[in-house]
């Protein structure tokens, strides 16, 4: 993904040797700078530049192509369009599961499932396209060293009985799950800039990374300036490359955040922090503010981080062993709640789960949804904390 | 023809040497003459020819301006543009209480600018444009075309087509109701085919593409005349990271503020960009602000938040030349972008919405 550089964009070897000697090597170098420094740079009329400016961007610019032949192309593979995460109820909000080509966020409080949640998800990318899986590897990058073999072996064993019925399916599924324990951020850039060879190398099929955040918050001190910059810019950069990734080879993308707490006095403790260095703005009254309580949680990692993401799912504890999974961010679900157990299968749906499929939260449909309204205010809220305050 | 050499649109390295000969102004060396200008500047005559023509081209260009001849002049009376203004259609956006705080929809020549937090709706309400600006126009719409350069990946081709197949039946229902010639015949061509074949996808990894495509855009929207709508789904993404240097950001955006303007303009186009929220920790609380900065705050004619309040999807006018500031409930629906509650005045005698949130055809249309 580097910079094309000039000769490649079909311009004359004379017009490059010119554009070199002013340190212009890259197609990136000539869009960046104003027609006025192009005619000065080049020694050419007004008309000949912008020719030559259509001709750079030609080279750049992405291919066109309609929505119509996106769907056809949709269409022709339909099983490949997501990764079915063998909960019914939450596949069918999300119109068939994980989404394949976008990046989705797991983000809870510790010890609800995240690692379980993931670990599930490897197992069920492995499984054959006839029982919902992709029939691929799996990337396994663990920044804190949660991940269990056994644990895998274990779910698979017990959500399958009838596919794992030997030995020798478990192993041939534990040796396609590619595992990499990277514990700083330098490492985990680097492990996903070396990942697109792998990816085709060993077809791989799906992409976990967990955990972004704890990496990122043992890294980052937030309270020194100079680090908010510098974190934005690794996220940013992590989240734009994974972001390739998904897109290139239509694979899913699992990630998984922390959750921090935020305090009502306006400026948060061990919070994450947007820089003010990024943007010069004025405050123009869009406070998306509101009342705050005391003690609310928010997902770590800041505001352009949830911007970054396509898909977010939030794990939270409800009356335990029962917990909640709700759908907090998705371009084709609404806002939804469903209560699962952990066991020895992994997660495991409750028969008491609602969601309100096909509506938005706002309007109430009938009486039963003043409870899953409680619900879904306490997770709008946090949404809307996510978003607005200090992190 | 008093125009000074200097100002004139030459290669740099000619115009120097044309001025250190003492040349003045265009008339002199429109006298000149090719074959004594390559003398005299010591230039080629291939070279003095093509000057000249530059030169001549601009002058004719300053002349009819001057001279106000019709149809390439740029300047206009209020009353002219008044009546442009009124004849102009804008794109609906199928949920009236936002259509009626923009004035009946979003206007075409204009930049639109959505911001908003993540997951708030931005992309829905891009999605929605793309499908209603080609809704026909016996319907009331403008059968135009769109543009959709997406830069953040969030577009979903599944939920395009949910809202599309919502519009289709909308017009439908319309049709059954009035029974028209024109109606029918428009449904025949107005199909979720032909809408998806007419939204023009570009996706846009960084900003260099982004740069590119828009250089671009103008040769495409010439070739393809219909298009009336170009969205940029997250200009603020691209532009979010990787600057070390923020004074060549701020160059970049105002760039591609211009040129988006005059793509507005000549093409009779609506754009409309999406921007992200951002956080600007004050003395003792923080606020969400537009991202991109203050000076980006001026690119956009009219601007849009979308917020929530509670469990309830708010969108503000915040920066209108022609509308007051105000905020209005919405919502996402499977269908798209809607209305909170079905409108209170419904002139529709048959009382054929089957829907009571779709909002109901205004008779007066043509």
């Amino acid at each position: 993904m580097a910079p094309k550089k000039l000769r490649r964009a079909r311009l004359s070897q004379e017009l490059c040797e010119r554009l070199s000697r002013y340190q212009i090597t890259t197609c990136q170098d000539f869009l960046c700078l104003s027609l006025l420094d192009l005619m000065k740079v080049t020694g050419q009329s007004y008309r000949n530049v912008q020719k030559l400016l259509c001709k750079v961007s030609l080279a750049c610019a992405p291919k066109m192509q309609t929505a119509y032949e996106m769907k056809v192309r949709r269409a022709v593979n339909p099983s490949s369009a997501f990764l079915s995460t063998s909960l019914h109820g939450l596949d069918k909000v999300l119109h068939g599961g994980v989404p394949c080509g976008s990046l989705t966020e797991i983000t809870s409080p510790p010890g609800c499932g995240k690692t379980q949640f993931c670990i599930m998800m490897s197992v069920l990318a492995t499984l054959p396209v006839s029982m919902g899986g992709l029939d691929g590897a799996v990337i396994y990058i663990d920044t804190e060293s949660a991940f269990s073999a056994e644990r895998l072996v274990e779910i698979a064993g017990n959500r399958f009985p009838a596919y794992f019925d030997s030995d020798e399916k478990l192993f041939s599924m534990t040796r396609s799950i590619y595992l990499y324990r990277e514990l700083t951020c330098g490492s985990v850039l680097k492990r996903i800039k070396s990942l697109e060879e792998e990816i085709i190398s060993k077809k791989v099929k799906l992409i976990i990374i967990d955990s972004v955040a704890s990496v990122v918050r043992k890294e980052f001190d937030t309270k020194l300036q100079g680090n908010l910059t510098e974190r934005s810019n690794f996220l940013a950069r992590g989240a734009s490359l994974l972001k390739y990734l998904a897109e290139e080879f239509s694979i899913p993308v699992i990630l998984t955040n922390q959750i921090t707490t935020w305090l009502s006095n306006g400026l948060a403790i061990q919070a994450d922090l947007v820089s003010p260095a990024d943007d010069l703005c004025l405050s123009e009254g869009a406070s998306g503010g509101g009342k705050r309580e005391s003690g609310s949680v928010t997902a770590a990692l800041g505001n352009t981080w949830s911007h970054s993401v396509n898909t977010r799912l939030i794990l939270q504890y409800h009356d335990l062993p029962t917990r909640q999974i709700l759908v907090a961010k998705s371009p084709v679900a609404p806002f939804s709640a469903f209560f699962y157990t952990v066991e020895k299968s992994g997660f495991v749906l409750q028969a008491k789960s609602i969601s309100q499929a096909n509506t938005d939260p706002g309007e109430n449909t009938d009486c039963e949804s003043s409870r899953l309204q409680e619900v879904i205010t306490r997770s709008q809220r946090e949404e809307k904390n996510l978003n607005c305050a200090d992190q | 023809m008093q125009r000074d050499v200097g100002s004139l649109p030459l290669a740099p390295a000619l115009r120097a040497r044309l001025v250190a000969a003492g040349f003045q102004t265009a008339q002199e060396l429109l006298d000149t003459g090719p074959c004594g200008l390559s003398k005299e500047i010591g230039i080629s005559k291939e070279e003095a020819l093509e000057a000249l023509q530059v030169v001549r081209q601009e002058c004719h260009s300053d002349a009819t301006q001057t001279a106000g001849a019709p149809g390439t002049s740029r300047k206009c009376t209020a009353l002219e543009l008044l009546e442009q203004e009124q004849a102009q259609g804008f794109i609906i956006t199928f949920c009236s209480a936002l259509d009626n705080i923009l004035g009946g929809g979003v206007q075409l020549t204009k930049i639109t600018e959505i911001c908003g937090e993540p997951g708030v709706g931005k992309t829905q309400l891009c999605m929605q444009l793309a499908v209603d600006v080609q809704i026909p126009e016996c319907f009331g719409g403008l059968a135009g075309e769109a543009v959709f350069i997406d830069t953040e990946g969030s577009f979903m081709v599944d939920r395009v087509v949910d809202v599309a197949t919502a519009c289709v039946q909308h017009c439908q229902l319309i049709a059954e109701a009035h029974q028209e010639e024109d109606h029918l015949k428009a449904l025949e061509t107005f199909s979720l085919e032909s809408i998806l074949s007419h939204i023009y996808y570009f996706r846009c990894r960084d900003y260099i593409e982004l740069l590119a495509q828009v250089y671009l855009l103008p040769d495409f929207l010439s070739e393809h005349s219909k298009v009336r709508l170009v969205v940029i789904d997250g200009i603020a993404f691209p532009f979010r990271h990787d600057f070390e240097d923020l004074s060549l950001r701020t160059r970049l955006l105002n760039g591609l503020a211009q040129q988006l303007i005059i793509i507005a303009n000549d093409h009779k186009a609506a754009v409309v960009l999406t921007n992200q929220m951002t956080t600007r920790i004050g003395q003792s609380q923080s606020t969400l602000v537009p991202a991109l900065g203050e000076s980006w705050g001026h690119a956009a004619t009219v601007r849009l938040i979308f917020h929530w309040d509670n469990n309830q999807r708010l969108a503000t006018l915040y920066k209108s030349p022609s509308q007051k500031e105000s905020t209005i409930p919405y919502h996402i629906t499977p269908h798209g972008f809607r209305d909170v509650q079905p409108p209170a005045v419904t002139q529709n005698p048959e009382g054929t919405e089957l829907n009571p949130r779709k909002r109901p055809r205004r008779e007066e249309e043509k």
